[in-house]
Formats: C-alpha cells, structure tokens, sequence
C-alpha cells in the first residue's frame, strides 16, 4: 500500500502533480502536504492526474476539493485527468462531476488551464 | 422460521490506525471473491470497507492502547454480511455537510445494498452492518 506523486512544470506557474498507487487516510496527507507546498511556493494552476491511481476513497476526494478550493482563491484552479471508470464513478456518485473539471489526457486539462 | 446456515463465517480485527485500513479492505475484498459476485460488486465491497474503517478510526480520534476494530463476514449463498465493530469515540456521529466523513457515509450508503448502525453504550461500542447481495 502506497502512493507515488511526482510534480513537474510544464510551463511556468503550473504544475503537474502525477499520482499512482492508493490515496486513502493513510496515504492522502502526502498529497495534501504536496498541493500545500505548490500553492504556497506561488504556483496556482495544478493539473492532478489521476491516471496511475488503483484507489481513491473520501479523504483523497476530500484534499482534492480543499486543493481546488485553495487555488480559486489565488486566481488559480485545479484540474483532473483521469481515464479509469472505477475512480470517475466515484466522481460521478458523489456529484463530484460537476465541481470538478476531469480529462482524459495532460493536453487537454493544460489546454483549459 | 429455522435460523439460515451460513456458508462461512470469518473475522479480522485491526488496530484502530489508518495505515491498517487497506489491510483491511483488501482481506475483506479477498472474501468477498470467493463469493460469486462481479469485479464491479468486490471493488464496491473494497471502498465502502475502507470507508467504514475510515470513519470508525477519525471517530475514535485518539484510540486508547489495545482497542481494536472487529470485523465479523458472515458469507450465506446470496449475500455478503459485514459488521463493522469499534469503539465508541468521543466524537460525535456523521460529519459535517460536505466534509470527508458526510462524503465517505455517502459512499457506503450507495455502495451496499442494506446499512444498519448502532451505539452499544453498554458494550462501549459502535456496529455498522452492511449488507451486499450477490447478482442485484
């Protein structure tokens, strides 16, 4: 049980947070800790791809939404990208859809950013 | 009515700390496979076991030492029954509209198909039980 998250910058100001592995209560503090760093650091517009992700459970949902709600109110915002059906169900049976703005590829999600 | 014979009982108990959560949902998803239900149905079992371990470890906030969270599966030929025992915390139940714990009950909820939970003051303890039947 673990979880990899690996940040680069593709161009200036944005930053691309590549997970894999689990996100859950014991792994997600990680994560936060990472938006947290990168938002405080200056850099406000984040793409979170899900893709390598194997589980997702509320509280990874929950320090998404706090990662979204933070960089909104620096002028920035947080997208997506996730192509696995198990994790965008999750999405879609919380509603979470709608509040969240999710690609299938990197192009596509730094395109709208 | 006699009472119904069930295919097999097992239990595991787990400290009550979240890195012993995936433990827990991956033992209980391994039994759950041994039934027949779908990938889809296993992995809704693995969430809503994570989720409901979860909440009983936050709700306990600071677990005393030796506690544990019981979790007795009692298998019968259509269906999955999985009680979640921890003890009672000093927290109070359900969370906050739209905090982690709001989404992570909204999840069980949709994930199985019964939910009963109850406060065993006596017995110092909390039990969520769910149910998931098997082709439903």
């Amino acid at each position: 049980m673990n979880i990899r998250v690996e940040t680069r910058n593709p161009r200036e100001g944005v930053a691309v947070i590549g997970l894999g592995g689990e996100v859950d209560v014991y792994t997600s503090p990680r994560l936060k800790q990472e938006i947290l760093d990168l938002l405080n650091g200056g850099t406000s517009k984040l793409v979170v791809d899900l893709s390598g992700v194997e589980y997702l459970d509320s509280t990874g949902l929950g320090v998404l939404i706090g990662g979204l709600k933070r960089a909104r109110e620096r002028d920035g915002d947080l997208k997506l990208i996730c192509d696995n059906l198990r994790i965008l169900r999750i999405f879609e049976i919380t509603g979470l859809t709608k509040i969240f703005d999710i690609y299938r590829s990197e192009a596509e999600a730094l395109e709208k950013l | 009515m006699p009472d119904e014979i069930p295919s097999f009982e097992a239990e595991l108990k787990i400290p009550p700390r979240a890195e012993f959560v995936g433990v827990a949902r991956l033992s209980i998803a391994r039994v759950a496979s041994l039934m027949p239900f779908t990938f889809d149905d296993v992995e809704d079992i693995r969430l809503a076991i994570g989720e409901a371990c979860t909440r009983a470890i936050e709700r306990l906030q600071t677990p005393a030492p030796g506690q544990q969270i019981r979790l007795p599966c009692t298998g019968y030929e259509d269906r999955l029954v999985i009680e979640v025992h921890s003890p009672l915390g000093a927290a109070t139940e359900g969370g906050s509209p739209g905090s982690d714990e709001d989404l992570g009950a909204m999840l069980v909820q949709i994930l199985m198909d019964e939910l009963t939970e109850e406060a065993r003051s006596e017995q110092g303890e909390h039990v969520l039980r769910m149910v998931k039947y098997v082709n439903r």
